[in-house]
């Protein structure tokens, strides 16, 4: 029994846009967590961080009724509590990892006491405006690639030119050397005259504003309406893709391409029907994300020197 | 004139200025969470009486603080054993989930009629707990050898494994072990395989009794056992561990195994004791709020028992403002994460010593600063 050739390419084209689709806001997630990184700081709250950006871009859209300020105040949520988390990681020197852990259970209290004091108690929830998909005109017509690579939201081109911008100013601006030598060396980076804790500050922003945008991405592209499990991982997710793209913007892209093909395989298997339980499917994309962090295939020898590493000046 | 902070050369690190500092941030963190329930409309003093009364002054609710108290500590344990270890393992969710998973299906085959058919209940409590624990424990300890073996990073793949139990938990439930109906869960698991209830009128059961234990042999372990003091001191400098003849990468995989173990019986204890049966969503981040208290015990075993009654508590009392007062129960998960961020932020004070003008001409300069 052979499948029919339109089958087949209608599966791929799903599959693909698909995997394109929810590899956008892990991606601009793990954008942001890289700079964090880069600087020393393990910023584990991004986490939270998502969820309440999440909760600001919902509610931001859902007051004003439009996408774009609920994304500008998704940013400014996510930086706004990112500067509580920087003070705690660099200011006062707390374990980075039980900081952004209980940072993430402090965002779930927040976010839902929040939405309830915003919307009621109601049990339907609201729906708001949401991103739609560009059709580019000319090479959205394209078959296979047209409805891929050109059918998505202006989020999802807009994150892909941060990941250049982002790769830009790693390695080709003075600030990003500053930023780099933070993680790698801070001792020799404060002797040379840097801030190191202006840059751990700057770094863990960063990340901030990203995964506050991550959040308003998955609400007003993706999913439309708040609900607590929104986030469901997807920040840790973007911890992993940070890792496996090596600190490196670019490789994160690609990582970021091949989990959200994970997460997509299950999503078309089962509107195609298989007979694989539909759980074990969604496990996947974390199942792939543990091989690929557990040291498999090397990588520790990238990682930032003084990762997770306070630094105390003498 | 005297300055209100003096940079000290030792951090105070007394068990008093400890306490000090603890109940100092916790009434910080209440302070904050005062604001939101003004926010709600309702008096604060009010809204903590309520959260406060019905767990630790009615008969009633005191059963229910005991039984969600028993699962927070075994977790808060297993944390102090990884943690101590220098094994940052987060994935308490996933091991009591697997232990839940585990002991339900042992006691669902015992069962009239059953694979294995019925156990006296002594016989079966061994059976389960040791069920439980190595159920949990391998599923940590994979981690543990993946951390030892290719050094990735535990913190990150303990956070992954969750979603990954997470999901085999929705499998079961909605395949393998589903009872008709509608809802994703296990049927009634058989009545002989409960845990004995141990204080009449309530819903209080003997997971308490497991938790107690527990933590005495945790205790015992780490303070009056050999391979404790291994085991600390891998946590404490990894190469004089290994300078000193210790098997690091061997204490590691223990060291996972017994937490996760610790938090298979926190799913034991969930099942046999308060649900009766497994069902989707069991866990509720039971997890997470179990290493928060082993973080407010300061990872001392002794301390865990009545942190995790404090906090057992507290979401009693938040259950019981939601019905009454309609304030919901979710602000307590702010008060109770507040509380040790604020910890953590107040840790950074053990290096001054505070002097308040007022009293330092009276006080004697050494004996009561610091504390604060």
């Amino acid at each position: 029994m052979s499948v029919p050739q339109f089958v087949l390419s209608a599966f791929v084209v799903a599959w693909l846009s698909a995997s394109l689709r929810l590899a956008g806001p892990v991606l601009l997630a793990a954008l942001g967590e890289t700079f964090a990184e880069q600087s020393g700081v393990l910023n584990v709250g991004i986490e939270g961080t998502m969820l309440l950006g999440a909760l600001a871009g919902f509610l931001a859209c859902y007051y004003s009724g439009m996408v774009w300020i609920g994304v500008a105040v998704a940013i400014v949520v996510g930086v706004a509590v990112n500067l509580f988390l920087a003070w705690m990681y660099v200011t006062v020197r707390a374990s980075q990892v039980v900081a952004g852990l209980v940072f993430n259970v402090l965002a779930i209290g927040v976010a839902s006491t929040v939405y309830r004091l915003a919307l009621g108690n109601s049990a339907a929830p609201e729906s708001i405006a949401m991103f739609q998909p560009l059709h580019i005109p000319l090479l959205g017509n394209l078959p296979v690639v047209g409805p891929v690579l050109f059918g998505q939201t202006i989020l999802f081109y807009l994150t892909l030119v941060l990941a250049l911008l982002a790769h830009f100013v790693l390695y080709r601006t003075n600030f990003g050397l500053a930023l780099r030598a933070s993680g790698e060396n801070p001792a020799a980076a404060d002797s040379a005259g840097i801030s190191v804790t202006r840059m751990r500050y700057v770094g863990t922003l960063i990340s901030g504003a990203a995964a506050g945008m991550a959040g308003a991405y998955l609400v007003l592209a993706q999913v439309g309406l708040f609900r607590e499990s929104i986030v469901s991982g997807q920040g840790f997710i973007a911890l992993g893709i940070v890792i496996f793209g090596r600190w490196n913007p670019l490789k994160a892209t690609l990582a970021a391409m091949v989990f959200g093909a994970c997460d997509a395989l299950q999503l078309s298997l089962q509107i195609f029907g298989t007979r694989v339980p539909s759980q074990l499917l969604l496990a996947l994309p974390y199942v792939v994300t543990i091989l690929a962090i557990s040291g498999l295939f090397g990588g520790k020898a990238v990682q930032p020197a003084a990762l997770m590493a306070p630094y105390v000046k003498d | 004139m005297t300055k209100l902070f003096e940079r000290r050369l030792t951090p105070a690190d007394s068990p008093i200025a400890i306490f000090c500092r603890t109940a100092a941030a916790f009434l910080a963190a209440m302070f904050i969470t005062a604001f939101l329930f003004q926010l709600y409309g309702a008096s604060p003093l009010q809204a903590y009486f309520a959260l406060f009364h019905e767990p630790f002054a009615t008969l009633r609710g005191f059963g229910y603080t005991l039984l969600r108290a028993s699962p927070l500590a075994l977790i808060a344990l297993g944390t102090i054993v990884s943690w101590r270890s220098g094994f940052s393992y987060l994935g308490f969710e996933g091991c009591f989930v697997i232990g839940a998973s585990a002991v339900s299906w042992l006691a669902l085959s015992t069962s009239p009629g059953a694979r294995i058919g019925p156990l006296p209940f002594f016989l079966f409590l061994i059976v389960a707990i040791l069920f439980g624990f190595t159920a949990g424990g391998i599923w940590a300890a994979l981690v543990g050898l993946i951390r030892a073996r290719l050094s990735g990073n535990e913190v990150l793949i303990s956070l992954m494994s969750n979603y990954v139990a997470i999901f085999f938990l929705q499998y079961l439930v909605s395949g393998p072990l589903r009872a008709p109906g509608s809802q994703p869960e296990t049927k009634l698991l058989p009545r002989a395989t409960w845990l004995p209830f141990i204080l009449p009128g309530t819903r209080a059961h003997a997971g308490i009794l497991i938790a107690i234990v527990a933590a005495g042999l945790v205790w015992m372990l780490l303070q009056k056992m050999p391979l404790g003091y291994e085991l600390i001191v891998t946590g404490f400098n990894r190469s004089a561990a290994r300078y000193a003849g210790i098997d690091v990468g061997r204490r590691l995989v223990l060291a996972a195994f017994f937490a996760g173990g610790l938090g298979g019986l926190a799913g034991m204890v969930e099942v046999l004791g308060s649900q009766h049966r497994l069902m989707d969503g069991i866990s509720g981040g039971v997890g997470f709020v179990g290493i928060i208290v082993a973080l407010l015990a300061r990872l001392n075993p002794v301390a865990v028992i009545p942190t995790a009654l404090l906090y057992g508590g507290m979401s009693v009392g938040a259950d019981a403002m939601q019905r009454r007062a309609s304030i919901p129960s979710s602000i307590t998960f702010i008060l109770q994460s507040l509380a040790v961020l604020l910890v953590l932020a107040i840790d950074a004070l053990r290096y001054y010593k505070i002097s308040i003008p007022i009293f330092s001409s009276a006080a004697p300069p050494a004996a009561e600063e610091g504390p604060k």
